[in-house]
């Protein structure tokens, strides 16, 4: 989920656009201000596009049955989609990294399309987010891409199951099942990965229906692995270090998702070491209060699912952190799940994890404390703030 | 004193402001002409480099490609395998849309960023309809409006014979900084650049930005282990520089010419300042009595010169913005007919011309008034110099000018005869040699009325013999007159000459060469590195057409390398034709032999002469197979490309270039069918596909022609000019001459001559002084020629061609200047006709 949804709100016009206005050019030239002023007109401007252009799409307005490998490759009648990749790392040494690979498509126009002769002429652009937390060193790298869905710059396949913008990708070696390997490098940064699940595939919402508020068709079709047995080598700084750790993938399509009252969500991916891991999303709405369509799930070490809706979890914000780019963000946070018996204390491992890319968003690995029928319970995760940042997710 | 020294030079000038403005207009007029032709050369280098600069953006290298560009799938493999962010693919086109040529330029927008800027401004909106609907594309805001179109607006987009409708989506908007460069440019989608130009799969190059120092050398180790043998890496800089230098030789024959205007623009400021101070050495002696200086006599006199000479220029200047303009599309046209496809979208007002011009201008007038201003300032004091006594002095130096003159023209020979082929050596011994021959005219004139005038005197009596005496006893202005009206004449003879030879000699080569009776080609633009090709379908139709013997085929594509591009001509004869190329060197039956049997490869002339590169003899083509090297077996004449072509037999070039496509085909007819009915045929068979131009062997000849004579037009323009300044000249030279004769003629009046018989003496000696002008300007404008030929043209294009001289460019000289001096001599002639004796004997 995460930053995802806010950009299905925005609509494919956003990316596009803020991917080129922004995209590129913020990593090589112009400076994050300009980004970001930039970005807020873009913003404004694709808002309309979007609701203009849903039609001629696919709605997830009903459950259709998932089957894999298949649904692991593209659905392009869907206007967005995307593949998620968070991890919590550790190096021989002991030192704490976490990464995030997340690919997207987009669609431009809905079908049916064009015939065309040349092999550049695309419907889908893909966009890519690559970052890098380095706790110990107190450093937070990230990175963006796209690429169109042509010539083989970017694309995605189901068997074997392929996902790639340029070289950073995430592929299976065979036609099904893994490990498959991801791969990413930006900048003298490398993190390559093999990543192995551990658990089977989690289908969210109502049998991988996932709604977002309350018009029909505002979902998604949503599933998750929520653990992979993660290990590779990690290049940084010119030091080649070998890493092990968990993931988690979160794979959603969909056409349009938050309604206009929705301003935002925080998502909490957590890996708890008693094997339990818990997903919950809770959609903020403009006027401050809580969607009713938050929701999560608890999946327990055999993969067993427990759902949640917005009534089962509290959550309750300890600490805020200013951005220098603008924006205040929630930094430490209290969960209480009552029908598990559950309190969590989750805090960023760095305060500063916001992607200033062509949309503004806070994606950061975190520590997890807590009890759990009054044991101690410990763990990591991963957690996404969208709509916090000012000019950019307004 | 120095007041009243000013005061009498500027009544002066007030009182004969007739003269003041022929020499202004003279100046100007020089001065117009080279700040025209260098306005016009800057505006398309500039626009050239601007555009080459802008397409390069930030690339520092640039993968290029085989005969036909670059296999798209290595972009991937740079992208994915190397990861090579900083890289951008291109397709790039030259279209049409009306009479403007468009340059198409295919990118991905999504590698752009690293690159080029100019999709900054375009709205997402516009960039996402560019992205997904076929034949959307950008231009400059300045472009649009010149095609009156606005966003939204739909216009035709003529490329390599289709017709596209496409869709003007977005505008972008241009600075005064980056109008040269985005003029003309059509930005699109790199999907809809392959479609529009049926390149599908292939990129025109690929940029690239290399770091510099140890990591850009891995770099480029990295890529270049990854490139298939067909593509090669260049630097962006280095290619840019090939491609201007390619067209240097057209720019420095323009220069060239523009500053012959600006030395018949020097002989008029000469002419008129003597004039002024001869007319004046009564008043100068007396200033010189009052007490006067020679300096202050000396800078009275420049003074004057110098406000003529900033009038001139100034006025000059301005002439030669609003000339330029014109010229600005002549050159551009040129530059698209001879070398490659250019847009240039306006003049481009840089300073560097003004103020050369200005310089020029004024240097020049400086120049020339120096030898008057220093005669006026040695002016004895009292007793002036008498006139005769100026005429004796001038007439004694004639020899010595003639000497000299006899000098410069030896010197300009010797220069001729050294082993070099610089085109700037060249000229400089041309204008050496004209300067010479313009030094030997007063002699020559002192010599001729000298003989004539006895001889005219008996035949046509006294009149004929005073007017012709009288010639050359105002030798001082006279001798003036006639060598800058020889002068002007005698380059009209010259560049007629050389223009006529060319015309004729590739006429004749044209006839030799087009030996079918039908071409069929695919309309294109020069040197478009995207040759044009045929669709394979009309081949097909072609031949099922009745009526048709055998059929040839040409492919011409364009090869780059570092060094510039290459054009490569495959050529497929049909068996049992004669081959249609005249051969300059080579045993045409070992030859064609060698050629036939793939074994060697011909080159045009200027290829040859360019390279330095005759029979046995290698060049070196980049193939697909990468490097190669071609023994050379003859040498062909060839003058429709100005770099030169290398000619391969088909089958050759299909070993070394996986290309497969014709771009033309000639049609050879059966001996009973009959040419229209073929052609109507053809015409049935090929609608509807793609636009191709079937034409007659007459035809092509006549757009050959068109073309060839399309290319002279900015010569003719120059020609034009300089006859223009020449017959300010003569005319202003005229009339100082016979305003100044006033009281001789008064004089002759009061002896008993009519009026009538005053204007026949004014006609026939003007008539005699136009006639010597164009006698003398034949021999000077032959030698001219000779030189345009054999030196100039070869060393600036390598053609060769046989001199051709016709009596009619040589009639028509002769008469020019005759017409152009009796015409001058109208006014002054009238005037003197009119002039009452008594009141101009009392002037003096």
């Amino acid at each position: 989920m995460n930053v995802r949804a806010r950009i299905i709100t925005a609509g494919v016009g956003a990316i596009t656009g803020a991917a080129l206005a922004l995209g590129l050019l913020w990593l090589t030239t112009s400076g994050p201000r300009a980004a970001r002023e930039d970005a807020s007109s873009n913003l404004t401007l694709s808002g309309t596009l979007a609701t203009r252009e849903a039609a001629g799409f696919a709605r997830a307005d009903r459950i259709r049955p998932l089957r894999f490998p298949r649904d692991h490759g593209p659905h392009p009648a869907f206007r967005n989609e995307w593949w998620y990749f968070t991890g919590n790392l550790q190096s021989g040494d002991g030192r704490r990294f976490g990464y995030e690979l997340s690919l997207f498509r987009f669609a431009l126009r809905p079908p049916p399309h064009p015939a065309r002769h040349s092999q550049w002429a695309t419907d889908h652009v893909y966009m890519a987010h690559f970052a890098v937390t380095n706790a110990a060193g107190k450093h937070f790298h990230f990175f963006e891409r796209f690429a169109r869905n042509a010539v083989g710059l970017a694309g995605a396949q189901a068997a074997p199951f392929r996902v790639w913008v340029e070289d950073w990708s995430v592929e299976a070696d065979t036609t099904n099942g893994f490990p498959w390997r991801l791969r990413a490098a930006a900048d003298g940064l490398e993190l390559t990965l093999e990543l192995t699940a551990v658990k089977p595939i989690v289908l969210q919402g109502d049998r991988g229906l996932s709604q977002k508020s309350a018009e029909p068709g505002n979902a998604s079709y949503y599933y998750s692995i929520t653990r992979l047995d993660s290990r590779g080598t990690l290049l940084l700084n010119g030091e080649r270090l070998q890493v092990a750790g968990q993931s988690w993938m979160d794979r959603e399509w969909g056409t349009s998702a938050l309604s206009e009252a929705q301003q935002g969500w925080d998502w909490f991916a957590l890996q708890l070491a008693d094997g339990h891991d818990l997903m919950f999303y809770q959609l903020r709405r403009k006027d401050g209060s809580i969607d009713p369509h938050s929701a999560g799930a608890l999946v327990d070490p055999r993969g067993r699912i427990t759902r949640l809706g917005p009534q089962d979890v509290g959550v309750e914000v300890l600490e805020v952190w200013h951005s220098p780019r603008g924006g205040r963000y929630p930094a430490r946070w209290r969960l209480t799940v009552e029908p598990l018996n559950m309190t969590l204390e989750v805090a960023p491992v760095l305060a500063d994890q916001e992607l200033d890319v062509s949309i503004r968003y806070w994606e950061g690995a975190v520590d997890v404390g807590g009890r759990r029928n009054g044991e101690t319970l410990g763990g990591r995760g991963y957690v996404e703030l969208t709509g916090y940042g000012t000019g950019g997710d307004e | 004193m120095r007041a009243l020294v000013r005061r009498a030079s500027w009544r002066h000038l007030w009182r004969h402001p007739w003269q003041m403005v022929l020499a202004i207009l003279g100046v100007a007029l020089g001065v117009a002409v080279a700040v025209a032709v260098d306005l016009a050369n800057t505006s398309a280098e500039r626009a050239f480099r601007l555009s080459m600069a802008n397409l390069a953006g930030e690339a520092t290298h640039q993968i290029i490609g085989g005969a036909t560009g670059v296999d798209e799938r290595l972009y991937t493999r740079l992208r994915i395998d190397a990861g090579l962010r900083a890289s951008a693919p291109v397709v790039e086109a030259y279209g049409k849309s009306g009479d403007e040529t468009l340059h198409v330029l295919g990118v991905d927008i999504f590698a752009e960023q690293s690159i080029r800027g100019h999709l900054n401004g375009i709205s997402e909106v516009a960039l996402q309809r560019l992205l997904s609907h076929p034949n959307t594309v950008l231009m400059a805001d300045l472009t649009a409006r010149r095609l009156g179109l606005a966003p939204g607006g739909r216009f035709t987009l003529r490329l390599g014979g289709r017709r596209t409708e496409v869709e003007l989506t977005g505008v972008l908007a241009t600075s005064a900084r980056t109008a040269a460069a985005l003029d003309g440019l059509v930005t699109t989608d790199i999907a809809t650049a392959q479609e529009l130009a049926g390149v599908v799969g292939r990129l025109s190059w690929i940029d690239l930005v290399l770091p510099e120092g140890e990591q850009g050398k891995d770099l480029r180790r990295r890529v270049e282990r990854l490139l298939p043998p067909e593509v090669t890496l260049v630097a962006a800089a280095a290619r840019t520089e090939a491609m201007t230098q390619m067209t240097r030789a057209f720019h420095i024959n323009l220069t060239a010419m523009s500053l012959l205007a600006l030395l018949v623009g020097v002989f008029l400021i000469y002419n008129t300042m003597t004039f002024a101070v001869l007319q004046r050495r009564g008043l100068i002696g007396t200033l010189r009595v009052l007490g006067v200086t020679r300096a202050e006599i000396f800078r009275v006199v420049l003074g004057e010169a110098v406000l003529i000479g900033v009038v001139g220029t100034v006025l000059g200047i301005v002439i030669g913005i609003v000339l330029g303009q014109g010229l600005v599309r002549l050159v551009t046209r040129t530059i698209d007919d001879l070398y490659f496809a250019l847009t240039v979208g306006s003049l481009l007002l840089t300073p560097a011309p003004l103020i050369k011009g200005s310089l020029m201008g004024l240097a020049a007038t400086l120049l020339a008034a120096l030898a008057p201003a220093m005669e006026a300032a040695t002016t004895v004091p009292r007793t002036a110099l008498t006139r005769s006594e100026l005429e004796r002095r001038v007439r004694s130096l004639a020899p010595r000018l003639a000497l000299l003159g006899a000098l410069l023209a030896l010197g300009a020979l010797v220069i001729l005869l050294l082993p070099t082929r610089d085109l700037v050596t060249g000229f400089v011994s041309l204008f050496m040699l004209i300067l010479g021959m313009t030094l030997i005219a007063p002699a020559v004139v002192a010599g001729v009325t000298h003989l004539l005038a006895p001889v005219a005197g008996r035949l046509f009596g006294i009149q004929a013999r005073l007017a012709i005496r009288g010639i050359a006893a105002s030798l001082s202005r006279t001798g003036v007159a006639i060598a800058a009206l020889m002068l002007a004449v005698s380059t009209t003879v010259g560049v007629g000459v050389m223009v006529s030879s060319f015309r004729s000699t590739v006429a004749v080569w044209l006839d030799a060469t087009l030996r079918a009776d039908i071409y069929i080609s695919a309309p294109s633009l020069r040197s478009s590195r995207t040759a044009s090709q045929l669709d394979p379908q009309i081949v097909q139709h072609v031949r099922a057409v009745p009526g048709i013997e055998a059929i040839a085929s040409g492919r011409s594509v364009t090869v780059e390398s570092g060094h510039g591009l290459t054009e490569v001509f495959a050529l497929e004869r049909p068996p049992g034709r004669g081959p249609r190329y005249l051969l300059r060197a080579g045993d045409p039956a070992a030859v064609w032999r060698a050629f036939g049997a793939n074994e060697a490869v011909l080159v045009s002339e200027p290829y040859a002469y360019r390279h330095g590169i005759g029979i046995g003899d290698r060049v070196r083509l980049r193939t697909d197979d990468g490097e190669r090297t071609f023994p050379v077996a003859g040498v062909y004449y060839d003058y429709e490309s100005g770099p030169g072509v290398v000619l391969m037999n088909r089958e050759l070039y299909e070993r070394h270039y996986r290309d497969r496509a014709i771009g033309a085909l000639g049609l050879y007819l059966r001996p009973d069918a009959a040419m229209d009915e073929v052609m109507a045929a053809l015409r049935a068979a090929l609608g509807g596909g793609q636009e191709v131009l079937i034409r007659s062997n007459r035809e092509i000849r006549q757009a050959s022609l068109e073309i060839f004579d399309r290319t002279f037009t900015i010569t003719n323009v120059l020609r034009l000019l300089s006859i223009l300044v020449a017959f300010i000249g003569i005319l202003s030279a005229l009339m100082a001459l016979q305003l100044e004769r006033a009281k001789e003629l008064a004089i002759l009046r009061a002896t008993g001559f009519t009026p009538a018989q005053v204007t026949g003496l004014v006609t026939v000696q003007t008539g005699f002084m136009g006639l010597v002008a164009g006698v003398l300007a034949v021999p000077v404008g032959l030698v001219m020629s000779l030189i345009l030929i054999h030196v100039i043209n070869r060393r600036a294009f390598g053609w060769s061609m046989q001199t051709l001289v016709p009596a009619d460019v040589l009639i028509q000289a002769v008469l020019l200047a005759l017409l152009a001096a009796l015409i001058a001599g109208l006014y002054p002639g009238w005037r003197m006709a009119r002039t009452r004796p008594a009141a101009a004997l009392r002037e003096e």
